[in-house]
């Protein structure tokens, strides 16, 4: 028994036999199961844009999403146009509305994929980003999704604006921060804080939201301080929001400042 | 500039140990004597540069969304990244045993002293943690992805020999009994994470620098022009000094 | 334990006092502190632990005499990841909610040495009932630990157990707040886990000298 198991031959053949047994069993799942992943990941994309324009279930103190069945009706309902737009150099070259982008890709907007768009950013090529309006109350509230890194893994978000860029809502989301520090970045604690802050000062220079340790206002008075309290314990997570703010948001700038004209 | 900069962050800032405690378990159970310890760091940094560029390469040609496009157009649309982490180990364990048998066979003296280390490493979740390190963070290119191979190695290495060093003279100090060994070796850990945390801003991009005057600035008006009547004033000042602390 | 002959009990009890894996054995620690700040996190842990060394345990125990002793670290780790991935897919697909609380843990889990280090030393060369003993008893003692630090940690740190605001709110400063009390954030941050799991292993040994390094 023990020499059978120790010859070269019979290593190799195991490693082998091994490798197909797992490969396949996995391949077969990952392929059986994509559709209803997909179909999963697209209704909690709904359900974070819907959330970051204030539609959700919200109980006193927990985040709580619109249920699954209900999200793409209110979806539908709720989120008027889905604009794409093309930005090479912090320029806006080019505007497409949703019918436009169908047309072209045959994709909705709001399966662009914010994070491969990013990297095609840093490679020199134009970025895609969608933007969703929605209305509620009668005003249009303009949903930007934003993507970042945080300590150990991605970070990312859709943030509700006005169209004099304050902030109306505001999701995170996270792969793998540290649960009890980093993680919270999804509590509505922290969410709720962004809500009313200003981006953009008053001579109408862009200044995002900085999340900052000793910020003086713990319970958020001041709006137009560019600041929120940041999460004890997870100095790297918030600076990555902040970071990701920052640098995704003004990219938006131009299409508010058109939107003024 | 870039080199530099990922190979300081990664030894100090992300130390493997201290920042984000990787490889916790053969770095207490292999610290007791500094000879054994810098075998062991030196195994670590071996088969880290090995496995992060190789796991880079991977990444880049098979894994990532779109990867495959190399085999053609048609097959630019498929998404293995479900397979890294089975991907990842297997190359990792593959390489540790390789590595093994090749030093076994070449260099006699060097397998005495490395080579029993050498299985310990492929259990060691530093090692993974590494290679999916270097996939979460996008590192650009193979350059990068080896210099933070070995970077990250060096920065274990280093935290291996201070404790193990700190383990061999702490024989001689009073400890009480049932803190002796693992207990006290844990406690000195914690402190020394605690030191390393004083890394944390040591290097900010001249980006981040550039907003962070930006935002003294505007505390400083914000000072300036105190708006609140005193009593708010005095709970915000409370506030501020609990935060502090935090 | 009507069901377990001594020998057996022993297998699941040992483990969670005398031969605990993360104080005696020195395994599992960096999941340990990396996920004890909240007791939430900690619970969802131990029990994805438990799965994974039950079930890990019983198969490597039944592929003990089939596995080329080269290449058995390989074969291990495939093992584990296997299972963790297909678990993954699987509530990915039909709990979706559930996953993105898990998701953080995957990969914590496959490098978890405790996993490893008990494949290696227990379940290659024992049977399979003994080995899904020793796997759920591994990671029983695994989870009391894990569960003791993240109660202290969360306590102390945030005020809360479980989310809930046991002492009182510190912004409206109700309970023991009232009367002064404050959080103490350090206890938040990895390197107090460190320091807790020390405390612990010194308490654990003062009650049992056989423990005692020299």
């Amino acid at each position: 028994m023990e020499n059978r198991t120790d010859k070269n031959s019979y290593t190799i053949i195991f490693a082998v036999v091994m490798v197909a047994i797992v490969g396949s069993l996995l391949a077969y799942a990952a392929s059986a199961l994509s559709g209803r992943i997909d179909e999963n990941k697209r209704l909690e994309k709904q359900q974070n844009i819907l959330y970051a324009m204030g539609i959700n279930d919200n109980d006193e103190t927990s985040a709580v999403f619109i249920s699954t069945d209900k999200a793409p009706e209110a979806f539908d309902a709720n989120i008027v146009e889905q604009l794409v737009l093309t930005v090479e150099d912090g320029e806006i070259i080019k505007q497409q509305t949703r019918q436009e982008y169908l047309d072209e890709n045959g994709d909705e907007p709001y399966l662009i994929d914010i994070k491969k768009e990013k990297s095609n950013a840093k490679d020199g090529k134009a970025r895609r980003m969608p933007l969703f309006i929605g209305e509620k109350d009668g005003e249009k509230i303009y949903i930007a999704p934003i993507y970042g890194k945080g300590l150990w893994d991605a970070i990312w978000g859709y943030v509700g604006l006005d169209e004099n860029m304050v902030v109306q809502g505001a999701y995170f989301d996270h792969k793998g921060e540290t649960p009890g520090l980093g993680a919270n970045i999804k509590e509505r604690y922290f969410m709720d804080d962004f809500i009313g802050e200003h981006l953009m000062d008053e001579s109408g220079n862009f200044q995002g939201v900085t999340v900052a340790k000793g910020n003086a206002d713990p319970t958020n008075q001041r709006k137009t301080d560019f600041k929120v309290d940041a999460l004890a314990g997870a100095t790297i997570t918030g600076d990555g929001v902040t970071a990701m703010i920052k640098s995704d948001l003004r990219l938006y700038v131009p299409f508010f400042q058109n939107l003024k004209k | 500039m870039e080199h530099i900069e990922l190979f300081f962050k990664s030894i100090f800032i992300d130390n493997m140990v201290f920042a984000t405690f990787l490889g916790m378990c053969s770095y207490l159970a292999v610290s007791k004597k500094v000879s054994t310890a810098v075998g062991l760091g030196a195994a670590v940094i071996f088969v880290l540069a090995i496995t992060v560029p190789l796991n880079w390469l991977l990444d880049q040609y098979i894994l990532q969304p779109g990867a495959l496009k190399w085999l053609g157009p048609e097959f630019a649309s498929y998404d293995l990244s479900f397979l890294s982490f089975i991907m990842f180990i297997a190359t990792i364990a593959t390489m540790v045993q390789l590595v093994e048998i090749i030093v076994e066979k070449f260099s006699p003296s060097l397998y005495n002293s490395l080579g029993i280390f050498l299985p310990l490493i492929a259990v060691n979740c530093a090692i993974l943690g590494g290679s999916l390190f270097m996939q979460s963070r996008e590192i650009a290119t193979f350059g990068l992805a080896l210099n933070y191979g070995i970077g990250s190695g060096i920065g274990w290495f280093l935290a291996i020999l201070a404790i193990a060093a700190i383990r061999e003279k702490i024989r001689y100090s009073n400890v009480p009994a049932p803190l002796r060994g693992l207990g006290i070796t844990f406690i000195i850990t914690g402190l020394m994470a605690i030191g390393f945390m004083s890394f944390g801003g040591m290097l900010t991009g001249g980006d981040e620098g550039a907003s962070k005057k930006e935002d003294k600035a505007v505390e400083v008006e914000m000072i300036e022009t105190p708006k609140v009547d005193n009593e708010e004033t005095i709970e915000i000042a409370e506030n501020t000094t609990t935060k502090e602390i935090n | 334990m009507g069901l377990l002959s001594k020998k057996d009990s022993k297998l699941i009890l040992d483990p969670l006092a005398d031969n605990n894996p993360i104080t005696i054995q020195v395994l599992g620690i960096c999941s340990a502190l990396a996920i004890t700040a909240e007791l939430k996190a900690s619970i969802v842990m131990s029990i994805s632990v438990l799965f994974v060394m039950g079930v890990g345990n019983v198969v490597i125990s039944l592929m003990r005499n089939i596995i080329p002793s080269k290449i058995r670290i390989i074969v291990q780790l495939v093992v584990v990841a296997f299972l963790v991935i297909i678990v993954d897919l699987v509530l990915k697909a039909f709990a979706y909610e559930l996953s993105k609380t898990l998701s953080v843990f995957v990969g914590l889990i496959i490098t978890n040495c405790i996993i490893m280090g008990r494949f290696e030393a227990f379940a290659l060369g024992n049977g399979i009932w003994r080995s899904f003993l020793d796997g759920i008893g591994n990671a029983l003692g695994y989870g009391v630990i894990l569960i003791i630090v993240g109660f202290f940690r969360e306590l102390l740190g945030s005020g809360t157990l479980l989310g809930f605001k046991v002492l009182g709110d510190p912004i409206e400063k109700t309970g023991l707040y009232a009367i002064g009390y404050e959080n103490n954030g350090f206890m938040l941050l990895s390197p107090m886990a460190l320091i807790v799991v020390g405390i612990l292993i010194w308490v654990q040994r003062s009650r049992n000298k056989a423990l005692i390094e020299d």
